[in-house]
């Protein structure tokens, strides 16, 4: 048996204790030794408090128990994330976690609503209506979907919306439970092997110095090792994606129903985030830098507010992209180290979480083979474009007059693989489907349709049902769904029952004890 | 207004005409679509054969063909997966199943078990650890059975008469209403990249919405519409430059799947059909084969006496970057051209036309989704064609001028790639769009002998004596099952009684 493997995790935020998390539940001590250093100084950045269903497998895979990681971060259950003013103003739409309706005749549901839509028919206008996922999202309701196939109630998934920071506090507590040495401290300096070029170790203000085979950058923006000591580029997405800034503040929860979706809500200079947590409500607004002065987004943002602030604004700056090796020698960046994409489709946590996962995959034994860096950087490059073209979609996609940001957008030169998808949509409703990564058909239907792309065509083979027949499946569908829809709990029962939050200041100070 | 696609017309012969007519009629005739084929003379012989992946069995389905009407109008025989046969000096033969190896643990790949097991001295091969190998190599076939659902697919390709196969399509086709018209091609007009009409032997013109190329290598079709850099060339990577294809009397009792042997000028394989045994070599007549040589190499390396109809001709592997151009586009070999290796070329067909099918265009006049399948080919070709090349660039044939530039070759960075990361860490890559899956990888990697340097460090969470254990209890688990399954003849008997019987 070979000496463990030093692995060294710098930065605590999201993405360090999710690291340290899985690797101390999916790493046998024999084989690898985990130490995670972060600065009670430097605060984190906590995007991400709206997750996507992968977030689950990830709990599961790791042996987290859901209805305690929600109790002890805030967490609401999720649904989907609903789209205000996107397409034109006024306009509302849902993406869901979950299918619209099942295949006709062989053929994808879509299709056979665009062809019985442009057939005249009455009535089926609104593709929600065949989703079970926004159903239940719009009556505020929630429960476990059902695991039999044939159910109408097992055609969607959930994700969760939580407390980053609580998030991570949980997951310190797990992986400091498996086995993983936290070093408080600030690094000062990275020393580099004089032949091979690979981080030796890193100097703490302390004066300690800390040797690893492995290190794994989760500083967030400031890339300490990935960039700073190992100097490698940044790819800008900002032509495409040209939001570089956000303000975020939480305000006290509305008296309302607890809403089981995200909200993004299109501004002048970018959009707005709402977040309902448990205890509080998450806000924030993306804008970009060139439209709107800092003041002015952060007024928008608290006007926009459904109850009383509860901290002042914290602002952010950032650049939409990508590093464009996210593992170089020795080092590999998971979470902001390795790029950043605005949080519109609560992509931040999956992308560390696939980046976690290609890391398992390719984990190395003893010393590290170039080939599965390679396949590591491969992977996540796969996942980074694809994300990037859904996002950019949104913006693209748009027919506001209003402001200047969104004139641009209209008229900005998208991707080559971004205009096909495109063109193929409008034509006939086609929609690829990926073996690998993001995102489903259902994500790409319900964004096209909301942000008003309207296919013209639909797949010739769906002709093969009698129209009224397709019609009558699709009115079935609908109401199968607004039927079982109408006996589901509602959300704020639902979470009352499985996963009451314990009051804040308790969880701090039994996250304080675990210490 | 856009305007429908009311008529395909189909011009070329064979299985790329017939599938793709039958597909189409199936897919689209219910909705009006008028389906045409303009069939050329074939260019098949009696001795041609088709070799099919088990995906087959899903196209037809699609087609309304069942297992039983293969068997009977094909003389066919079913095929569990390609033994390997000399392909290295010194290693024996293997078998690349058409069925899973092992089973995922941990969510690790059976494979990597298998890598650290035979660093501790298993002396097991891996394929031994496949139901759907072992069975075959005892002349049985795998049944569908619930003890053994989550240990394999119970999948197999077929062997079929290839003459027998595309009059059982044609048959279906023109039941559907498909019509034809026996023709040569004299003339193909084109107006703005578009066919506007094909002329016909007689002078008779014929015009369609939407037009396939069916026509073989030469594109008839789409020749007209694309410039010479469309089609690429892998000369530089397949070294066969001829093909012969033979046939000799029936085996007894017949394998269960197909033996494919390298020799010195190339490899000669063997596709047992129930009413004779077809057989076909591919090789470079630089190094020492001309035809007539060729037949008696095939005698000495199968053991199987021939009958006086084999057919040798040229072969050039390649694909067109662009098989769909504007209102055409190439299904099969007009499209790609690859060697019968892996059972890939119907395969290729069966690819095109179900994509083509998905992309049928919705509007005759702006036909938008051309690129969109050409780029899925492109990765398709590209994906079974290193499959392809893996067989030659992993040759441990050492000492033999057309082996060892094989081996020698730089391969596409694509497969390279591959290579790469399965000798140093076991993992294979997959990338979209791929035919073969992990395991297929795995098997054809390993069995031409190269087995990874190391394996997933998380097959050591499992202590060793577990791991014997497991193995031990898989291959007793494999042996009995097995040994339940009925044999290839006696499943042949029930599912073709008069194919088998008119043999005794």
């Amino acid at each position: 048996m070979n000496d463990p493997f030093n692995i060294v995790i710098v930065g605590g935020g999201t993405a360090g204790w999710m690291t340290a998390a899985a690797l101390a539940a999916m790493v046998p001590e024999t084989m690898a030794r985990v130490r995670l250093v972060e600065s009670d100084e430097i605060g984190t950045v906590g995007v991400g408090e709206a997750t996507l269903p992968q977030m689950k497998d990830f709990n599961d895979m790791i042996g987290v128990i859901e209805s305690d990681m929600m109790q002890q971060t805030n967490a609401t259950f999720k649904l989907g994330i609903e789209f205000v003013d996107w397409g034109y103003q006024g306009s509302s739409y849902i993406h869901p976690f979950g299918v619209h309706g099942d295949s006709i005749g062989g053929v994808a549901f879509h299709h056979q609503w665009l062809r019985a839509l442009l057939a005249g028919e009455d009535g089926i206008g609104n593709i929600e209506d065949f989703s079970y996922a926004i159903r239940a999202a719009r009556s505020a309701k929630f429960d476990f979907p059902s695991t039999e196939p044939g159910e109408i109630n097992s055609t969607y998934s959930y994700a969760y919306h939580f407390d980053a920071s609580l998030y991570a506090a949980f997951l310190r507590k797990f992986a400091e439970r498996r086995g993983v040495q936290r070093t408080e401290g600030k690094v000062v300096d990275v020393s580099l092997n004089g032949n091979t070029g690979n981080i030796e170790t890193i100097a703490l203000e302390s004066g300690d110095v800390i040797a690893g085979d492995l290190f794994i950058d989760c500083s967030g923006f400031r890339a300490l090792l990935i960039g700073k000591a190992l100097e490698n580029d940044y790819e800008p997405w900002t032509d495409w994606l040209p939001c570089d800034r956000a303000v975020a503040v939480p305000c006290q929860r509305a008296d309302t129903d607890l809403l089981p979706y995200t909200r993004a809500t299109a501004r002048q200079a970018g959009w707005t985030w709402r977040i309902p947590l448990q205890h509080r409500t998450g806000n924030g607004y993306v804008y970009s830098s060139q439209f709107v002065s800092d003041d002015e987004a952060a007024s928008t943002l608290l006007a926009a507010l459904d109850g009383e602030p509860t901290a002042d604004p914290r602002f952010l700056n950032f650049t939409a992209g990508r590093r464009k090796v996210s593992w170089d020698r020795n080092c590999v960046a998971i979470g902001l180290s390795s790029g950043f994409l605005e949080p519109l489709e609560s992509t931040s946590i999956y992308l560390i979480q696939a980046a976690i996962i290609n890391l398992l995959k390719n984990f190395p034994r003893n010393h590290i083979e170039p080939a599965q860096v390679a396949e590591f950087n491969r992977l996540v490059d796969l996942e980074y474009e694809r994300v990037r073209d859904f996002l950019i979609l949104h913006y693209y996609a748009n027919t506001r007059d209003d402001a200047e940001l969104w004139r641009y957008c209209r008229s900005m030169q998208i991707p080559d693989s971004l205009e096909q998808k495109l063109s193929l949509f409008r034509q006939r409703g086609h929609i690829d489907i990926y073996h690998h990564g993001l995102f489903s058909p259902a994500s790409w239907l319900s964004v096209y349709l909301g942000q008003g792309v309207r296919p013209t065509g639909y797949d010739p083979m769906a002709e093969n049902m009698p129209l009224e027949r397709t019609v009558a499946e699709i009115r079935s569908t609908g109401q199968r769904i607004a039927d079982r829809v109408t006996i589901m709990p509602g959300h704020d029962d639902f979470i009352r029952d499985y996963c009451p939050a314990t009051a804040p200041e308790k969880v701090m100070a039994r996250l304080g004890a675990a210490q | 207004m856009s305007r429908k696609v009311e008529k395909i017309l189909i011009a070329g012969r064979d299985a790329a005409a017939w599938l793709t007519a039958l597909a189409c009629a199936r897919a689209l005739g219910r909705t009006g679509v008028k389906v045409e084929v303009l069939e050329l003379p074939s260019l098949l012989s009696p001795v041609d054969f088709y070799a099919t992946l088990p995906t087959q069995q899903g196209l037809h389905r699609l087609l309304g063909i069942t297992e039983d009407d293969v068997l009977r109008e094909c003389s066919a025989s079913l095929s569990l997966g390609q033994r390997f046969a000399n392909w290295s000096r010194g290693n024996s033969a293997f078998m690349h199943p058409y069925d899973s190896v092992g089973v995922e643990f941990n969510n690790i790949a059976f494979s990597h078990y298998w890598v650290k097991a035979r660093s501790k001295g298993l002396d097991v091969a891996f394929e031994d650890f496949s139901l759907g190998a072992v069975a075959a190599k005892q002349g049985r076939i795998v049944l569908n059975r619930e003890s053994t659902r989550n240990f394999t697919k119970a999948s197999h390709g077929y062997h079929v008469d290839a003459g027998a196969y595309v009059r059982m399509i044609k048959k279906r086709a023109m039941r559907m209403g498909v019509r034809f018209t026996a023709t040569q091609i004299e003339d193909v007009a084109v107006e703005d990249n578009r066919i506007t009409a094909i002329t016909g032997a007689d002078g008779k013109t014929f015009t369609a919405d939407m037009f396939v190329d069916a026509t073989g290598a030469e594109a008839a079709l789409l020749s007209r519409l694309e410039d010479k850099a469309n089609f690429a060339s892998w000369d530089d990577w397949f070294l066969c430059d001829r093909m012969m294809v033979a046939s000799g009397k029936p085996l007894t009792p017949i394998p269960a799947f197909a033996q494919v042997m390298a020799m010195v000028p190339g490899w000669v394989s063997i596709h047992p059909l129930t009413d004779r045994t077809p057989m076909v070599a591919v090789y470079n007549s630089d190094y020492g084969a001309n035809d007539d040589e060729m037949l008696q190499t095939i005698v000495s390396l199968t053991g199987i006496q021939l009958s006086d109809d084999a057919v040798a001709s040229s072969l050039r592997q390649g694909a067109r970057q662009r098989p769909w151009i504007g209102n055409c586009c190439a299904i099969g070999e007009a499209s790609i051209t690859l060697e019968p290796l892996d059972a890939i070329p119907l395969h290729a067909i069966h690819t095109g036309l179900s994509r083509l099918i998905t992309l049928m265009p919705v509007d005759a006049d702006r036909i938008v989704e051309a690129d969109r399948y050409n780029d899925y080919m492109a990765a398709y070709t590209q994906n079974v064609r290193d499959f392809q090349l893996a067989h030659y660039k992993l040759n441990k044939r050492f000492d033999e001028t057309l082996w060892d530039r094989c081996r020698e070759m730089a391969v596409p960075d694509s497969l390279a790639y591959k290579i790469d990361l399965f000798s140093q860490t076991g993992t294979v890559a997959l990338y979209e769009d791929e035919t073969f899956e992990v395991e297929n990888w795995a098997s054809v990697f390993i069995g031409h002998g190269l087995v990874p340097e190391s394996y997933h460090p998380f097959v050591d969470k499992q202590p060793d004596p577990e791991l014997i254990n497991q193995f031990q209890q898989m291959l007793k688990f494999i042996a009995v099952e097995v040994s339940e399954m009925p044999s290839l003849m006696s499943q042949l008997e029930i599912q073709s009684p008069q194919a088998s019987s008119a043999r005794f």
